[in-house]
């Protein structure tokens, strides 16, 4: 699997730590995944269960008074991001793997403006002026379909509505025509019809530019309608990854399962008296990740845990056609349904 | 803007009203009398009560006030009890020196604090942040006719560098009037820095932990443009501020500097004049501090418009 020709990014037996005073946390335990060109990937799992650590440490954003990675290897058409200078680094940045954030009410510089913004980072990669940088800037706010893309160059953030910032967002992102954009909770902070918008617009985007995506969120839903691939983690390791379609047809890993069942569905008939079955939330919380996990990190709150899952962590396995998931337990929950 | 600059000169005027009402009747209620120092020791009750009478202290106290507030309104600030010359005279004679050295302090303050400050912040709980915020504290507690002393057998007995005391009027060509500056503004000037370092270095980290930062550094930004443009104009308002209120401790400072280092400047006349309870003097210099304090409380307010865009008038 690894040298995959066709991967543009691959991860590898990724380690990422931060101290704190409780002792270390790992946040990222050992995660490994690759993006292919022009593909969508998505990473799926609850808050704290390391995709943003995840996607900062692919950029090397982590704050090095803090957290560190401790190990494994970054891997950008084959060049190894771990151990690139920091001046490198700051080139690949915004230029060759762009992403953005959760946050676009407080993700964009209150006190400049929206072209400023977009157009240095022009200027900062491709070396042209100022003024082709304010063009460039203006042909992609026109491209993430922002009326009256003139005038709102020289419009400060205060004056756009969430959903527009967020298409300033994607346009600063995709500036500099990068390989790789990763978008870490794009649409969460929007409210749904804004949520499908921004999507639609992500996607459209990818296919116009051939910009690999990769897509963090904790929203299945989110993940069924945009991505090609889905890795599913959880307490900072790699659970579950397979296609859309073979994730949704056949949930493999319990944990995977419990969230598939938290989400609201159409297709469930209503009883007589009008009421859904009740939406079913996965017991227990994520663990604490100062302590090292002998076995299976999501065995504490999973249905189907032996003795064996709490002492041994489980190996990923391809359960057929590269189908992976890391469970001891795989023909007990198949026959579950 | 104009609307609002002009309604904020008009504002001005009842706080000079409220300065001008406070000052006269401290000044008389203060203990000292005027007359009697212009009798002299020797003299008697009677040679007191004449001086007083011709001096027009005698009249009632009120009185006294709307003359002086007449006087002020067509522009007259009246006339020293001492020297009888004009105190609108004896003030724009001893402007030149304080306001070079107000100003060179406030430049020197400003250009070395800020880089300072930056620095600390950006290098955070690291070895020179540390150096730079005991510095600060030093500074901070120093109180300024100390380091002048120092800075002056230093820098100006030892190793002959610099004046010890005096001023070089501009006229007189820019090294010596330069010369004549640097340690006064150093001494004045280090409270001054330590506040405003300390002050930028507070705000450079609250905005270092903004998500718009996380932004800028995704974008690979280089290290100057991170810090100066997006972390520093984001961290200017309360750092303005800081330098704004500083004006204030400037002006306090003065009168020390420039009796320590003998500039004849607006800090010696007050001097000078309190303890003669040369009361026209005194009113009219604490006026034109409060009058410069307020216009820099208003250039202040208008600057958060240019660094906040958000902030509108």
């Amino acid at each position: 699997m690894s040298g995959n020709p066709n991967a543009i990014l691959e991860v590898r037996d990724l380690h990422t730590q931060f101290s704190t005073l409780d002792g270390v946390v790992r946040a990222v335990d050992g995660v490994s995944f690759e993006v292919a060109r022009g593909e969508t990937l998505g990473i799926v799992g609850e808050s704290g269960c390391g995709k943003s650590v995840t996607a900062m440490s692919i950029l090397r954003l982590i704050p090095p008074e803090t957290g560190r990675i401790a190990s494994g290897s970054i891997k950008f058409e084959g060049e190894e991001l771990t151990t690139l200078t920091e001046e490198a680094m700051k080139r690949l940045r915004g230029h060759r793997i762009s992403m953005i954030f959760q946050e676009p009410m407080t993700s964009l510089n209150p006190v400049l403006t929206v072209g400023t913004q977009i157009a240095e980072n022009v200027v900062r990669h491709l070396g042209v002026s100022w003024k082709a940088a304010r063009e460039r800037a203006f042909e992609m706010l026109d491209l993430v379909r922002i009326a009256d893309a003139r005038r709102r160059l020289d419009e400060y953030p205060h004056q756009l509505s969430g959903g527009m910032r967020q298409r300033v967002m994607i346009a600063m992102a995709l500036s500099c025509d990068p390989q790789v954009l990763i978008a870490d909770e794009p649409t969460t902070a929007l409210d749904v019809t804004i949520q499908a918008q921004i999507l639609d617009l992500m996607i459209e985007l990818k296919e116009k530019t051939g910009t690999a995506i990769v897509l963090i969120t904790h929203d299945l839903g989110v993940v069924a309608e945009t991505t090609e691939r889905v890795v599913v983690m959880y307490a900072g390791r790699k659970v579950e990854q397979a296609t859309v379609d073979a994730l949704f047809e056949e949930p493999l890993h319990p944990y995977t399962r419990g969230l598939m069942r938290a989400i609201p569905r159409l297709d469930v008939e209503a009883d007589a008296a009008g009421t859904r079955p009740r939406l079913q939330e996965i017991p227990g919380l994520v663990p604490i990740l100062t302590q090292p996990i002998m076995g299976c990190a999501f065995a504490p709150r999973c249905g189907f845990a032996t003795d064996r899952c709490r002492g041994e962590r489980p190996p990923l396995v391809d359960a057929g056609a590269g189908h992976l998931v890391a469970c001891w337990e795989i023909e007990r929950v198949r026959r579950a349904v | 803007m104009t609307t609002y600059i002009v309604r904020r000169l008009f504002a001005t005027l009842p706080v000079m009203a409220v300065v001008a009402l406070f000052v006269f009747f401290l000044l008389r209620f203060a203990p000292g009398d005027p007359a009697a120092i212009i009798a002299g020791e020797d003299a008697t009750a009677e040679a007191i009560a004449a001086v007083r009478a011709k001096l027009g202290l005698d009249r009632p106290m009120v009185e006294q006030f709307v003359v002086w507030t007449m006087q002020l309104v067509r522009g007259d600030m009246g006339v020293s009890i001492f020297s009888n010359l004009p105190v609108t005279r004896l003030i724009s004679q001893r402007l030149e020196p304080t306001v070079a050295l107000t100003l060179s302090t406030l430049f020197v303050a400003v250009a070395m604090a800020i880089p300072i400050g930056v620095l600390a912040a950006w290098k955070a709980r690291k070895l020179v942040d540390r150096l730079v915020m005991g510095f600060a504290v030093l500074g901070f507690a120093m109180p300024v006719f100390v380091l002048a002393y120092i800075l002056i057998y230093f820098f100006a007995v030892q190793w002959q560098l610099l004046p010890v005391q005096g001023y070089q009027p501009i006229k007189e060509g820019l090294w010596p009037f330069v010369q004549s500056l640097i340690l006064p503004s150093l001494a004045l000037g280090i409270t001054y820095m330590a506040l405003i370092a300390r002050t930028t270095r507070a705000s450079m980290l609250e905005v270092l932990a903004q998500d718009y930062m996380r932004t800028a550094n995704s974008k690979g930004l280089a290290t100057n443009r991170v810090l100066l443009l997006h972390a520093l104009k984001n961290a200017a308002v309360p750092i303005v501020t800081v330098i704004g209120i500083g004006i204030a401790l400037l002006i306090s400072g003065v009168v020390i500097t420039e009796t320590v280092f003998n500039i004849p400047g607006l800090g010696r006349l007050t001097v000078d004049a309190v303890l003669k309870r040369d009361y026209p003097v005194v009113q009219g210099l604490i006026l034109v501090f409060a009058g410069a304090k307020v216009l820099v409380n208003l250039i202040i307010d208008i600057s958060y418009a240019f660094l906040d865009p958000r902030i509108r008038y």
